[in-house]
């Protein structure tokens, strides 16, 4: 403690600008970590608790995915002995058109039963009104908000709300304001409520409801319940607390939460080579302050531990930092996701506040500090290993980057061995060790070990096979930036491994991208080939809003107009896990279909399924189950259970959890249900598509809200949700050319410090100013271009492991290996730039330096 | 007293007494309460069945008809006024009943069935023009407040006597009418929102002139009856007043247009009969 006051603390008081670098790898890889994580949880959170507020004293709620259930189903939980209130739920998003407000969670409800649930907690004024659910039943156009929301539209009880419903823009009249707590709070106060039975009109529910919602008799448990209800219904219907929907959406969003948690760990990795950089200028620059205190007795051990505290310190001090400003960026993170579960999974939550988890910031603040003390072992082990006589010396300098050990090539070579082994045989691990997924992971995290382990033995190769290129464009300053990398391979390793790191990310994550581009346009080119189609909603992923089917013909009819093909989707739990059902007329679909299967006869693929014989499943549903042709699928609906063979697979991207195809008969069978999400419309040879559009929007006009995308439109709908899911990449780029400038930076600093002697000779022989600049520019630059080359061959490795984990373990899709040049290309003059603006501060540094002090003991 | 109860003399006594009536909006509340009283009428009758029963019969016909206008008092005074029709078919529990809205405007329309069994708790269903829906009344809802007044759907059913079970609590005055006060409990306690409740009934006419409805131990609803009539021979409240003890609220019923033993249909309470439009 001693020591740190009296050595630490000065030296942090004359290098602050360097203390702040050192600190800021920490502070960087806590922050994506913490913002990441944060922003994620948050949206999650949001959702759970808009959940609980929504289900007030609910007990357990009755669903059947998200393809709602005949009313009939409600009598049938009410006369159950274990429910003592069982309610009746409509879920709806509506679009209020009001810029700035965007949609509201509309939930329909029976005000007769609905308020021994949930507490309305009405404004007094409001009382009267509400109270009296005669007047609020008998009017359909009833409704009441949230303060939050009556306050954002400057609205009150009385007022008009215009909101978007399957018959059109309805105009409501707000009959009560709830106050903006509980309830009221859920959804962010975008929430409004409305009698269930009006909300079934209004948004094309036929008498169905979404869920039942209730309360237990006083004694009775909720397992009683489940099994109660469960003989009651059949397995076609979910009994699970409120809580359980949260599940589903966490299990809906882990393809999200997976690649966030790739993109924290890569960040906490760049962080440590950061700070290790750090700690190798320190002990650099304090080679004299260790010679005198090893001069006047320190052991080697008291150094160690010096170094180790000070790292402690930066750690704890980082890991704050990185708390705070991850907290700060995970309010923008957070805002991101929200668009983008918004439009990717068509639930729009948004996190209205940011959910601050103790464990998660203390789990951050426990890695950030082990993460520092780990990257300042091996400087701390320099330090102490220190020759007090040496370092005493004025103008020797010791070489701490001595060499690559024999050692970690033996290492590096036998991991190398080992991740190749798990490549190649990746289904011989035992069940104990989680079978072939983890010998997978081993196999990767080996890989990234290697490159570790290999880039400053790679890093000196590069810089020997540069050299005759520097040289042949400057030879003074080419040789000399060349020999500097020569020289201190370690000392250029920490940046170029960070640097690699991060680049082996962007690279990988380009990748992926680009292959789910290619991916997907080939999907919709085969499969998503009706000229128009006709949705309730201006977003195709909302499901909230249905057709009645009869619009069927009526579109047929209108003029131009070749095929209608009527689709119904939802979203229902499929082996515990909530996958899309895809209902189609298959015969007109394979009229119209041009898309082979992966596997399965094409033509008695669709026959089967058509005659109501065979399910089709997408091929991500296949990878991500281990379903194979032929097997027999039991899908338990609410009246029934479908027992069906596999009869195709097919590529479909409709859901990231994987899709099932069925003909509408059949779901029509099951779920008693023939209301439609989606029209496809072909148009006839000839007829212009724009024409049919309009007319198709004329004859619904006033009558139905309905929104007619044309083929490109929707294209380019889909290809826009794609981007914003991968514009995680441009965070990650970001991330990558702040770390190039962050390592950098350091590792010149100690390549100055280091060759402070040589570069005063050189200037005292006469070396220009500018040469001197050139030298550190070019030493950049080389750094910047070793990095790049490595990072590029990690992360066609990288790219390998992440296509494999986004098929087996992601989102099921079968992407080809194609190494994104275009991103490589646009990373090049990028990390280049970053690595000479890094250069101008040592570059100037080293050419005020003074030449008196340079060579001093010459 | 009004013409209608001109029209008819008392039934039996002899002495000079007004006769009891305890149909209330037809069927609200209080006809839980009516009952077959064996005994002679003026009889100093202890039997609190026998004093039901006899309140119940007096007030039996074949069917019902009045509109009514709704007057509910908020905490703060403020009054909001419904009118409606009601009819009713049968007595007690085999009767059925509709309810139909009339004013204002935005409630015009709504009606109500209601179909009584002898046996068990009621079936209710309600009608919503405007949505065009019926809709169940569960049996867990009938214990809440009946579109915002301080009456609940529960308070609507008419149930027989045999339903409960009764104890003499002694005699006492309603306003200046000696009462017996007697005390009944549902037999089947899961059958009723309310523990039990407290009634009293006039000894003059055998009209129910208050009724007390417990929670456990707390009060929580009173309904007193005032402005009685003889119409067509039956003593009838016409005016109804029921107090939420712990909403501090009430709701006023007054009765006008009053008939029974009209001629009505069967097929006039049915479901498809409360959806025909209100003229």
């Amino acid at each position: 403690m001693i020591l740190l006051r009296l050595i630490s603390w000065p030296y942090f008081r004359r290098h602050v600008l360097r203390s702040i670098l050192t600190i800021a790898g920490i502070v960087l890889g806590v922050a994506v970590f913490v913002g990441m994580h944060t922003a994620n949880q948050s949206v999650l959170y949001a959702f759970s608790r808009t959940v609980d507020r929504i289900a007030g004293k609910t007990e357990l709620q009755v669903t059947a995915g998200e393809t709602g259930f005949a009313e009939e189903v409600l009598e049938r939980v009410q006369s159950a002995s274990t429910v003592r209130v069982a309610v009746p739920v409509v879920e709806a998003v509506a679009d209020t058109r009001q810029r700035g407000i965007g949609s509201l969670l509309v939930l329909g409800v029976d005000m007769t039963g609905d308020r021994s649930l949930r507490d309305y907690d009405l404004e007094s004024g409001d009382e009267a009104i509400v109270d009296d659910p005669l007047t609020f039943i008998a009017q359909p156009d009833s409704i009441i908000v949230s303060r939050a929301l009556a306050d954002r539209l400057d609205l009150g009880a009385g007022s008009g709300l215009p909101l978007l419903t399957a018959e059109g823009e309805k105009r409501f009249t707000i009959r009560g304001v709830m106050k903006a707590s509980g309830l009221a709070s859920a959804f962010g106060g975008n929430l409004a409520i409305m009698d269930v039975y009006a909300a079934q009109k209004m948004f094309g529910r036929g008498r169905t409801f979404d869920r039942i919602d209730l309360a237990l008799k006083s004694g009775r448990t909720i397992a009683e319940a489940q099994a109660e209800l469960g003989a009651l219904l059949g397995p076609g219907f979910q009994i699970d607390p409120p809580a359980g929907r949260g599940q589903q959406f966490e299990a809906i969003l882990a393809a999200y939460s997976m690649m966030v948690d790739i993109s924290s760990l890569f960040a906490l990795f760049i962080g440590m080579f950061i700070i290790y950089n750090s700690f190798s200028i320190a002990v650099t620059e304090r080679r004299a302050e260790i010679g005198i205190l090893r001069a006047l007795g320190a052991t080697r051990r008291q150094i160690r531990w010096l170094f180790l505290g000070e790292s402690a310190v930066t750690g704890l001090a980082g890991s704050l930092l990185g708390l705070g400003f991850g907290l700060l960026v995970a309010r923008l993170i957070a805002a991101s996701i929200g668009v983008l579960i918004s439009d990717v999974y068509g639930v729009a939550r948004q996190a209205d506040e940011i959910a601050t988890n103790p464990a998660l910031l203390a789990a951050a603040l426990a890695i950030g500090l082990a993460t520092s003390v780990a990257a300042a072992l091996i400087p701390a082990r320099s330090a102490a290993r220190v020759d007090p006589v040496q370092a005493l010396q004025k103008g020797r300098h010791q070489v701490l980057s001595a060499g690559e050990s024999r050692a970690r090539i033996g290492v590096a070579a036998a991991c190398g061995a080992l991740s190749l082994a798990c490549l190649a045989a990746p289904r011989m691990a035992p069940a104990w060790v989680g079978g072939s997924r983890a010998i997978f992971y081993l196999g990767y995290l080996l890989a990234i070990l290697v490159a570790l382990l290999l880039s400053p033995l790679l890093s000196l190769m590069l810089a020997r096979a540069l050299r005759p290129l520097l040289k042949r464009l400057r030879p003074v300053e080419g040789a000399l930036a060349a020999d500097s990398l020569i020289q201190a391979p370690r000392r250029t390793s920490a940046s170029v491994a960070a640097l690699m790191l991060s680049l082996a990310l962007v690279v990988a994550f380009g990748g992926m991208a680009r292959a789910s581009y290619d991916s997907i346009i080939d999907w919709l080119e085969t499969a998503l080939n009706p000229d128009l189609f006709v949705m309730p909603s201006q977003n195709i992923v909302v499901r909230t809003i249905r057709f009645p089917p009869g619009m069927g013909p009526e579109i047929a009819a209108i003029d131009g107009v070749e095929r209608v093909q009527m689709v119904r989707d939802a979203r229902i739990v499929f082996r515990q896990t909530p996958v899309m059902v895809v209902a189609v007329e298959i015969d007109s679909l394979e009229q119209t279909a041009r898309r082979d299967p992966v596997e399965g006869d094409a033509a008695s693929m669709y026959r089967l399924t058509a005659a109501g014989e065979g399910l089709m499943v997408s091929d991500n549903l296949a990878q991500l189950q281990g379903l194979k042709i032929g097997e027999l699928l039991e899908i338990p609906a609410p009246y029934g259970v479908i027992r069906l063979p596999i009869v195709g697979i097919v590529v479909d991207y409709s859901d990231q959890q994987g899709t099932i195809l069925m003909d509408r008969q059949v779901f029509r069978k099951y779920w008693q249900d023939d209301s439609v999400n989606v029209f496809r419309v072909y148009v006839r040879r000839g007829a212009s598509a724009a024409g049919v559009r309009q007319r198709i929007v004329e004859r619904f006009a006033g009558e139905r809200q309905v929104f007619v995308m044309t083929n490109a439109e929707l294209k380019a709908y889909i290809l826009r949700v794609t981007d914003q899911w991968f514009g995680l990449t441009s965070v990650q780029i970001a991330v990558a050319v702040l770390v190039a400038i962050l390592g950098i930076v350091n590792t010149l600093t100690v390549s100055i410090i280091d060759r402070r002697r040589e570069l005063g000779v050189l200037k005292a022989v006469g070396a220009l100013r500018g040469q001197i600049r050139r030298t550190i520019w070019i030493e950049a630059l080389s750094i910047g271009g070793i990095g790049l080359a490595l990072g590029f061959a990690l992360g066609a490795v990288n790219l390998h492991y992440l296509l494999q984990m986004i098929r087996y373990d992601i989102a099921g899709m079968r992407l080809d290996y194609t190494f994104p040049v275009n991103v490589a290309l646009g990373l090049v003059p990028a990390i280049l730039a970053a690595a000479l603006v890094a250069a101008i501060w040592p570059a100037e540094s080293a050419v005020r330096r003074s030449l008196v002090e340079a060579l001093e003991y010459e | 007293m009004n013409d209608t109860a001109r029209m008819r003399p008392a039934r039996t006594g002899t002495r000079r007494r007004r006769k009891g009536a305890c149909a209330v909006l037809g069927m609200l509340v209080v006809s839980s309460w009516g009952g077959l009283f064996q005994a002679r009428p003026g009889a100093q009758a202890r039997d609190p069945r026998q004093i039901v029963e006899e309140a119940q019969k007096r007030t039996d016909a074949a069917s019902q008809r009045y509109e009514g206008l709704l007057q509910v008092f908020d905490a703060r005074g403020r009054i909001a006024d419904k009118r409606w029709t009601f009819e009713r078919l049968g007595s007690y529990g085999r009767s059925k009943a509709v309810l139909r809205f009339t004013s204002p405007a935005e409630v015009k329309g709504v009606a109500l069935l209601i179909v009584n069994h002898p046996d068990r708790a009621s079936d209710q269903w309600m009608w919503t023009p405007a949505v065009e829906r019926d809709r169940r009344i569960a049996l867990q809802d009938r214990s809440t407040r009946f579109f915002g007044t301080d009456f609940s759907f529960e308070d609507l059913e008419a149930r027989d006597v045999g339903q409960y079970d009764y104890r003499m609590l002694g005699d006492d005055e309603v306003g200046a009418a000696a009462c017996w006060k007697i005390e009944s409990t549902p037999r089947e306690s899961k059958s009723s929102q309310y523990t039990r409740s407290i009634v009293w009934i006039r000894k003059d006419t055998y009209a129910v002139a208050r009724v007390e409805s417990y929670v456990g131990g707390e009060a929580v609803r009173r309904l007193d009856y005032s402005d009685f009539v003889q119409a067509q021979g039956i003593w009838t409240a016409r005016r109804l007043e029921m107090a939420d003890l712990r909403r501090g609220s009430r709701t006023r019923l007054t009765l006008d247009q009053l008939e029974y033993n009209a001629p009505m249909s069967d097929d006039a309470f049915t479901l498809q009969a409360i959806r025909r439009p209100v003229r």
